[in-house]
């Protein structure tokens, strides 16, 4: 666990990846299918090529399937893959058709449960969910334990599932605010990440905006997760992008439209997408720059505000 | 006669068994049309539950997907999943869920994850989402799909949200609490219910103009026929109007020609 201490922890994206993802490890995923997915920091991921990672989330869309088409997964735990309107998340399905991505398949509500049991200290948490279907009868193959069902000790007769505790060695979230001691202000929805960061070892932060800690110790009721719970600060701006940003920007259906074709299409198509827009870029502006004008960043974020 | 479509008669249909005061899970594409197009008529005070954590907002049109915020617009919470799918859904409190899959057995039980073995698919598919929660703890159960004889076979290839399982007593005995849901499959052929006796699929009602044969040929198990079998209503003028001026106005789901 990261130091409990109120000490600035405000890193440039490069560094903070590069303190906390390595090889192997596990990683939590905030997000749900084109909402505020957090883009530059698996951008980064992805730059500095960090493999063999296991993937937590509920909803896994648009930027579990990135790593994955680059080669960086092992495997993948979750409620869904897929982008709805825009499809399926063609990396991830090929990996699966083909063998070469393992994958553990829960329900979204069996997966923020074994959230909330990593993040409130206990090794698994009981759901009434899966019951009588072949989520309890088929698993990985992995040899890790998947649930267990057992006899409720207050009720003898009614069978209950236990799902196992999830405690991602790192989790990387993109939010609206957060200030340099590692603050974090959710606005709109919230999906899994509340329990996600507070079970996680450590977690990036990538925000819209740095505010002073002054102002969210003037509405503390607005936190949504406090700095002990947090390692590293990077501002960010639009870094969601193309997944939209509730009170802040809209997502891009033509961004992610071309992400899929050439997902779909896999192979030389997927690699120049990669080599063009992520191994091609020096940051995250860089890819910006090159695929989202002032102009379109104008029109996504009146579109935001004329759903407000 | 009004002019409609039948994919706009499914979702009018859809609506139907929405009543008013209902909480509502509900996702996207057609049942998210239902379900606004039964707020906008006959069940103003339906309670919208969307998965990423929005509860009771007024929709605006047309969202594309559960985190989209056109179905965040005044929510009277922006929470998260953990509170909708665990203190709303599994706690009891939902009246209505809306699934959706490839494949929907005679038992009513939905498949969204895999065609083929489990271990060396065919083709992989996006898995439960909250799909098997909604099923196992929503009192009512609602499907909207295209009735073709392959989404229909005797046995699902995996059963990711369970129907009834394999007969009447099957999800009690599994432990689920909601032991008998109520079930309507509203297809572009005919409504079909779970009959209580045998809990398996059967023909309640037909698409105007649809014969009990027609929906027998499209389907890859016997379905049962109740007695006597129904004609579902078709629409009235204003309800095509409000389905297309006002729900779904950019024919982002509805084909609009008839």
């Amino acid at each position: 666990m990261q130091a409990l201490e109120a000490t600035p922890k405000v890193v440039s994206l490069k560094e903070a990846v590069a303190r906390f993802v390595r090889t192997g490890c596990s990683v939590g995923l905030g997000g749900q299918n084109i909402g505020r997915c957090a883009m530059a920091g698996i951008h980064e991921v992805i730059r500095q090529g960090h493999r063999d990672l296991t993937i937590y989330g509920c909803n896994l869309s648009i930027s579990m399937d990135l790593l994955v088409g680059a080669g960086l997964v092992r495997r993948c735990e979750s409620g869904t893959g897929n982008l709805e309107r825009f499809g399926t998340t063609f990396c991830w399905r090929r990996g699966i058709e083909n063998g070469t991505l393992e994958v553990e398949d829960y329900s979204h509500l069996a997966m923020v449960s074994r959230f909330l049991a990593g993040e409130m200290g206990v090794p698994f948490m009981p759901v009434k969910s899966l019951l009588g279907s072949d989520l309890l009868t088929y698993s990985s193959g992995s040899g890790l334990k998947k649930f267990q069902v057992i006899d409720n000790p207050w009720n003898p007769g009614e069978p209950v599932v236990l799902v196992p505790a999830v405690t991602p060695d790192v989790s990387i979230i993109h939010v609206q605010k957060a200030d340099p001691l590692g603050n974090v202000i959710i606005e709109g929805f919230a999906t899994h990440e509340p329990e996600m960061v507070r079970a996680s070892r450590h977690t990036i932060v990538t925000c819209e905006e740095l505010v002073e800690t002054d102002q969210i110790r003037r509405d503390p009721e607005r936190t949504t997760i406090p700095y002990p719970h947090v390692s590293a600060v990077v501002h960010q701006p639009w870094g969601a992008y193309p997944t939209s940003t509730y009170r802040y920007y809209d997502y891009d259906g033509d961004e992610i439209t071309r992400y899929q074709a050439a997902a779909r299409a896999s192979g030389g198509a997927y690699r120049r997408y990669l080599d063009d827009y992520v191994y091609g870029c020096a940051s995250f502006e860089d890819y910006l720059d090159k695929v989202c004008s002032p102009t379109r960043r104008e029109e996504l974020a009146a579109a935001m505000q004329a759903m407000l | 006669m009004t002019d409609y479509t039948l994919q706009e008669l499914m979702v009018i249909e859809a609506a139907r068994q929405i009543r008013d005061g209902d909480v509502v899970f509900v996702g996207t594409g057609l049942p998210l049309l239902a379900t606004a197009f039964a707020q906008r008529t006959h069940a103003p005070n339906l309670c919208f539950v969307v998965e990423s954590g929005a509860i009771a907002p007024l929709v605006l049109p047309t969202p594309i997907s559960v985190s989209d915020p056109r179905l965040m617009h005044r929510a009277v919470r922006l929470g998260t999943l953990r509170e909708v799918l665990g203190c709303l859904l599994q706690r009891g409190l939902v009246d209505v869920g809306f699934l959706g899959g490839a494949q929907i057995d005679r038992f009513g039980n939905i498949n969204s994850t895999v065609i083929g073995d489990y271990a060396k698919p065919t083709v992989r598919l996006p898995g439960s989402g909250g799909g098997n929660d909604i099923a196992s703890h929503a009192k009512r159960l609602l499907i909207v799909t295209r009735h073709e004889k392959r989404r229909f076979p005797p046995r699902c290839d995996y059963i990711t949200s369970p129907g009834y399982l394999n007969g009447p007593d099957a999800r009690a005995k599994a432990g689920l609490k909601v032991t008998h849901p109520s079930f309507a499959v509203v297809t572009d052929l005919a409504v079909l219910e779970i009959d209580p006796a045998t809990a398996q699929l059967r023909i309640a009602r037909l698409m105007p103009g649809v014969s009990v044969e027609q929906v027998r040929k499209n389907t890859g198990f016997e379905p049962l026929v109740a007695h006597p079998v129904r004609s579902v209503e078709p629409p009235n003028p204003e309800q095509v109007r409000i389905l297309r001026e006002e729900i779904d106005p950019n024919g982002i789901y509805l084909k609009q020609s008839p």
